[in-house]
């Protein structure tokens, strides 16, 4: 049967039996298939135009309410400046009356206990006339802006932006505050009681929804008060809300009350440094939000925390604080955009618009739409660094000048090495008995050519790192013995630790509980990327001439957790993120040296230390505090549990003017000249741009 | 014919629940690990940690888990079936001492915290039993931590309030229970709780009183299949609430958000890889041997052994980068320009057709190859048939032999390759998506992969899976369509 359907097939095919058509019906067929063709791809241009109507459809309508909400926002500017010159009869006597109430007190910054100590806020920064233009960057905004609940760099980012805390840290003085929120805090009680004065006349940003019609009950002004501080500690304190890390931070809460619409007292249990820390930096929750249902109603205590988990003002997008900032646009994940409070109670930024671009996430389309205009600033990889500036392969970016850091400001993209606050070690497993010996360990940084390393692995970017603090902190030493590279001293300790070639196979070895044990290990580094490689490849060379047998070890994701979790390795390549602040206790106390998860991973174990670390926690002298956190510094360099290798810094490129095509310079909305003062912790500080107004 | 599809669509229910199971369980097989929960939680990658934050305990986390059914088993539930011998010789197991593989212990430690409402009353009998009095602090701290279960919105929704009170009072009331106690390498499990009496007959009394609401009597057989990860996965699959916990967003809306993007593209690469393709095929088959055949072959294999997001990075950098006084040929991200939502419609798409050239191209230049190869192939094997042989002995011209006869007989067996087609719309343009900024499924699928969000890789993998059985079947069908032999088979 196959064979006739397949003989009956050729004949229909093209049957040679068959008349063919004539020549004319067959240009008729022709004409006939390309008027169809036509005929559906107008129908198909039709359909798409159509497509495309509820989209230009909703650009409008929210043109419309952009234009709406800067009418707004021109009311709402001209109210504060009418609610100002009101209050300006009156602000001798409020002085008076703040002077009086911290009668004695030196405003200093520098927390201590009774009386008020707060600085004023620094506003000198600030030039009315130079305010507008709108900032753009490659950042993707977070999923989520809740303050509780989402934690990422990127969401405390943006909500830095929009909201503040109670006070403000100095960005490069971890101990010096200013006020915020509060107007004034006086700490009573051995450092347990903090009792805030909120600052009168702040008022809660207005949510974009309020104006939709469903919302009308959150059209209104909302005056924070103390009971806002109150509610965030309540909440994160409820067993409900899914917020580990804060948890643990406020678990020493003793009370959180606000003793009236301006008092808030929050009580810790424990007399300890980091009381000041948790207490002074507190955010404000809105309770008028998150207390309460979609339609306004409050919402009943014992079903709070879970509601909070998902609530209907995360779901749809809104974040409202009381900062410099005010959230016009949000969508998780791919953009955010922000306007200036008209209403902010203190100075903020020049820009008046700040768009976050989540887009673009390959590092090298990213560099592209650097160059293409489409971004002001961006973060070069240490590899972008090499070729486009040290190469020399971006004729745009000014070539790096020795002995003069800002050297790279003067290109068409200015571009500078910026510090950030993490630092990278190798740890050495002290329970392993061939690390048991400090001479050993030195031996090994000894044995390690640091500045070689940062010079060729980090092409520069970085500088040593000695101990166990940040070399930009208040609290570090500089007098930390440093065993700079050196293998003739390496030598030396190794064999005053009795190491020795003793059967000549070109290794070290010693005898350890009775068994012959050569100095072999391994180092566990995370497989992601070529840095550490190259780092070990270099270590090792050095290593072999000493005859110290090291191999580097690369770990995949889940394996380097269950490996650090357990203890399970000789030697470990990782980074720590750091505050500017000392603490010793969680990554030095002997008492998590034996703990499976513990930061201690190490397992360092010194007496002294374990006191110092307590007693730092408790001393609340700021002389005192540097001395002891020095001490602590100088006995961890001895024991070398770490070989410290560099703090980090990284390379900050920005449009420096008219650097793109003349056509393409309006998708930044005015252009950038360059920035006034830029921190170089650019994550703990804000950034103070000016843009040129279009003319 | 009928007959042959509904037993093929019959068998694709086992075969998709089985590639589910597989998945699901390698998904699960590294179990909830708190120090990754830990990493995310300071949003730093590559192992570095903010010191302050790795501070926070085990209970906090543990809302996170049973929130999303990460602390039930993934297969199979026996929880119910544990007595107390059983939860006593576990909690031994949890004991520090000389000798003891830290590692195993920490394991079993953070099991039995997670194990939930079923050890409940065997932990209650372990702490009424004086002579496991060695035991009582572990006990307790681990009553305390299987009996939390704190609410969650999809709960709160169905559950009166008195119901939710009676919980929220429940878990206030637990950590009231705990003994403190020592677990030291020297001497093991150690009491150090001076009221340790009062809170045992308080957790004792605690367990008895909420029996019902731990484990009602028939509790533990419908848990064995109905109480485990993998049926809750079913389950909000089925209603469509899976849940990304990354991304705040249900895993479906993410995916409706970006298909029709990585469809269109998909697409069209796989149509015009089809359309250069056939034709190189059949005129390689046509000109086998020459010189131009070689040369043509061996500049397809060299551009089959291109990696595309190597093309791609150098498209990236030589033809969307601006340079001072020249723009560039195309453009560096996404689909469309800032403002062609005010194009008209031809416009538009011309703007479309410029932002799409790229990422077309690299999608596509690397299938080439395979394609015009199995058409060659095919071609050269049909030449060799007696009909291509009738056909030009009936004086058929050469060109009406190749077209007609050869190549429409070879398309049967590229009907086979086409068979991964849809699922190749879903997921194939990963790399370009990424390197050209186009917010498709390809990107999400790698940002998933990435930061290992179980949900959304599962979700999409339903939908795949579900793709490549569909066009598996639809293969096979125009198989059928096109070769009447098979069709005959089952008629």
């Amino acid at each position: 049967m196959g064979g006739y359907v397949h003989a009956d097939s050729l004949c229909a095919g093209q049957g040679f039996p068959k008349p063919r058509p004539g020549r004319s019906s067959a240009a008729m067929v022709k004409v006939a298939i390309a008027l169809l063709t036509a005929v559906a791809l107008l129908l198909v241009v039709q359909i798409i135009d159509r497509s495309r109507e509820p989209a230009q459809l909703k650009a409008v309508l929210d043109a419309s309410e952009r234009a709406a909400s800067a009418q707004e926002r021109m009311l709402l500017e001209l109210k504060s400046l009418r609610e100002e010159l009101a209050r300006r009869p009156a602000a001798a006597p409020t002085a008076a009356a703040t002077a009086s109430t911290d009668a004695g007190g030196r405003r200093d910054g520098v927390p201590r206990e009774g009386g008020n100590f707060l600085l004023a806020p620094d506003t000198s920064h600030f030039d009315p006339a130079k305010v507008g233009g709108r900032l753009v960057e490659f950042e993707r905004p977070p999923q989520s802006l809740n303050p509780l609940l989402e934690n990422l760099a990127s969401a405390s980012a943006a909500r830095g932006y929009m909201n503040d805390g109670l006070c403000d840290s100095h960005p490069a003085h971890p101990d010096l505050w200013y006020e915020g929120l509060a107007e004034s805090v006086v700490i009573a009680d051995g450092w347990r009681r903090f009792t805030f004065r909120i600052r009168p006349g702040v008022v809660w940003h207005r949510p974009a929804m309020a104006r939709d019609g469903r919302h009308a009950w959150l059209d209104r002004d909302v005056e924070l008060t103390a009971k806002d501080f109150a509610f965030a500690i309540d909440l994160i304190r409820n067993g409900d809300v899914d917020c580990p890390h804060l948890k643990g931070y406020y678990e020493n809460v003793a009370s959180a009350r606000a003793l009236d619409d301006r008092t808030f007292e929050l009580v810790w249990k424990e007399s300890e440094y980091t009381n000041i820390d948790g207490s002074l930096g507190l955010t404000p929750l809105p309770s008028h939000i998150y207390g309460r249902y979609e339609d306004g109603s409050e919402i009943p205590p014992e079903k709070l925390g879970a509601v909070f988990n998902k609530h209907w003002f995360d779901e749809a997008h809104q974040f409202v604080g009381t900062g410099m900032y005010m959230l016009e646009s949000f969508e998780p994940g791919k953009s955010l955009e922000l306007l200036r409070n008209p209403r902010y109670w203190s100075k903020g930024l020049h820009v008046d618009r700040m768009a976050w671009d989540g887009s673009v996430v390959q590092p090298d389309a990213q560099l592209t739409a650097f160059k293409n205009g489409q971004v002001h600033f961006q973060g070069l990889l240490p590899a972008q660094y090499k070729s486009e500036i040290l190469d020399g392969r971006e004729n745009r970016f000014a070539k790096p000048v020795a002995n003069d850091p800002t050297a790279g400001r003067t290109g068409a993209f200015g571009w500078e090495r910026v510090r950030g606050t993490s630092y990278a070690y190798i740890g050495w497993n002290m329970r392993r008995p061939i690390f048991a010996d400090q001479r050993v360990r030195q031996a090994l940084t000894l044995a390690f050519p640091k500045q070689r390393i940062i010079d060729e692995v980090f092409l520069g970017l970085g500088r040593p790192q000695y101990g166990p603090i940040h070399p930009d902190s208040p609290y570090a030493a500089t007098d930390l013995p440093r065993f700079d590279f050196d293998p003739a001293v390496a030598r030396q300790r190794l064999a005053e630790a009795g190491w020795k070639d003793s059967d000549g196979d070109g290794w070290l070895d010693r005898e350890i509980a009775g068994q012959r044990t050569p100095l072999r290990f391994r180092i566990a580094y995370y497989a992601a990327g070529t840095l550490w490689q190259n780092i070990l490849a270099i270590y090792r060379d050095n290593l072999k001439p000493l005859g110290i047998d090291m191999t580097p070890d690369p770990i995949e994701d889940t394996e380097w957790e269950r490996r650090m979790d357990n203890k399970d390795f000789d030697g470990m390549c990782a980074g720590w993120q750091m505050d500017l602040d000392a603490d010793f206790v969680q990554l030095w106390h002997s008492k998590g040296a034996d703990e499976p998860k513990s930061s201690n991973h190490c397992g360092f174990r010194d007496q002294r230390v374990d006191e110092l670390s307590l007693q730092l926690r408790r001393t609340f002298d700021r002389d005192e505090r540097i001395r002891i956190a020095r001490e602590v510094q100088r006995l961890i360099a001895e024991a070398q549990p770490y070989v410290f290798i560099r703090s980090g810094e990284g390379i900050f490129a920005w449009q420096n003017g008219r650097s793109g095509p003349a056509d393409r310079r309006d998708l930044l909305g005015g252009v950038v000249t360059g920035f006034e003062r830029l921190h170089p912790l650019r994550n703990r500080t804000r950034l103070y741009w000016t843009i040129d107004r279009a003319p | 014919m009928w007959a042959y599809v509904v037993r093929r669509l019959l068998w694709m229910i086992p075969t998709f629940l089985g590639i589910l199971v597989i998945n699901f369980a390698v998904l699960r097989m590294q179990g909830p690990s708190l120090s990754r929960e830990l990493t995310k939680a300071t949003g730093g990658e590559s192992g570095e940690m903010n010191a302050k934050l790795v501070s926070s305990g085990v209970e906090a986390y543990l809302v996170r888990f049973r929130t999303t059914g990460l602390d039930l088993p993934a297969l199979v539930n026996l929880r119910g079936f544990i007595g107390k011998d059983e939860v006593a010789a576990w909690l031994r197991e949890t004991e520090r001492g000389p000798g003891v593989d830290d590692a195993a212990r920490d394991r079993r430690e953070k099991e039995l915290w997670m194990a939930g409402r079923f050890l409940v009353a065997p932990l209650a009998a372990v702490l009424a039993d004086d002579a496991l009095a060695k035991l009582h602090g572990p006990a307790s701290m681990a009553l305390s931590l299987c009996a939390f279960y704190p609410l969650h919105r999809g709960e709160l929704e169905r559950m009166a309030a008195d119901e939710a009170r009676a919980r929220g009072e429940r878990n206030q009331a637990l950590k009231g229970l705990r003994i403190a106690y020592a677990n030291d390498r020297g001497d093991g499990f150690r009491t150090t709780d001076p009221e340790a009496q009062a809170k045992r007959t308080a957790a004792v009394e605690f367990a008895a009183r909420h029996a019902a609401a731990f484990a009602a009597p028939g509790d533990r057989w419908r848990a064995i299949l109905g109480e485990t990860g993998f049926t809750l996965f079913l389950r909000q699959l089925a209603t469509g609430e899976l849940w990304s916990t990354e991304r705040q967003q249900y895993v479906f809306s993410l995916i409706a958000d970006r298909w029709q993007t990585s469809f269109g593209l998909n697409l069209l690469a796989i149509l015009i890889a089809w359309m250069v393709s056939i034709p190189l095929g059949v005129r390689a088959a046509r000109r086998v041997g020459s010189l131009e055949e070689r040369a043509s072959g061996s500049a397809l294999f060299l551009l089959w052994s291109l990696p595309s997001f190597f093309v791609g990075t150098l498209l990236l950098h030589h033809l969307c980068t601006d340079h001072p006084g020249s723009t560039a040929l195309f453009p560096n991200r996404g689909l469309s320009s800032p403002d062609s939502l005010w194009y008209s419609t031809p416009a538009y798409l011309a703007d479309l057709a410029w932002h799409a050239a790229l990422p077309l191209l690299v999608l596509c230049y690397g299938s080439f190859t395979a394609l015009s190869r199995y058409m060659r192939a095919s071609v050269l094997d049909q030449m060799s048939s007696d009909y291509v042989r009738t056909a030009r002995a009936k004086g058929v011209s050469e060109d009406a032999v190749v077209w007609r006869h050869a190549t429409r007989n070879s398309l049967i067996t590229m009907i086979t390759l086409g068979s991964e087609l849809l699922a190749a719309l879903f997921g194939g343009s990963i790399i370009v998506e990424y390197i050209f900024s186009i917010d498709g499924l390809g990107r999400l699928l790698l940002e998933a992969a990435r930061s290992q969000d179980a949900p959304l890789v599962m979700g999409s993998t339903v939908i795949s899976v579900g793709l490549l059985l569909v066009s598996i079947l639809v293969a096979d069908l125009l198989y059928a369509v096109a070769d009447p032999r098979i069709r005959a088979r089952y008629a």
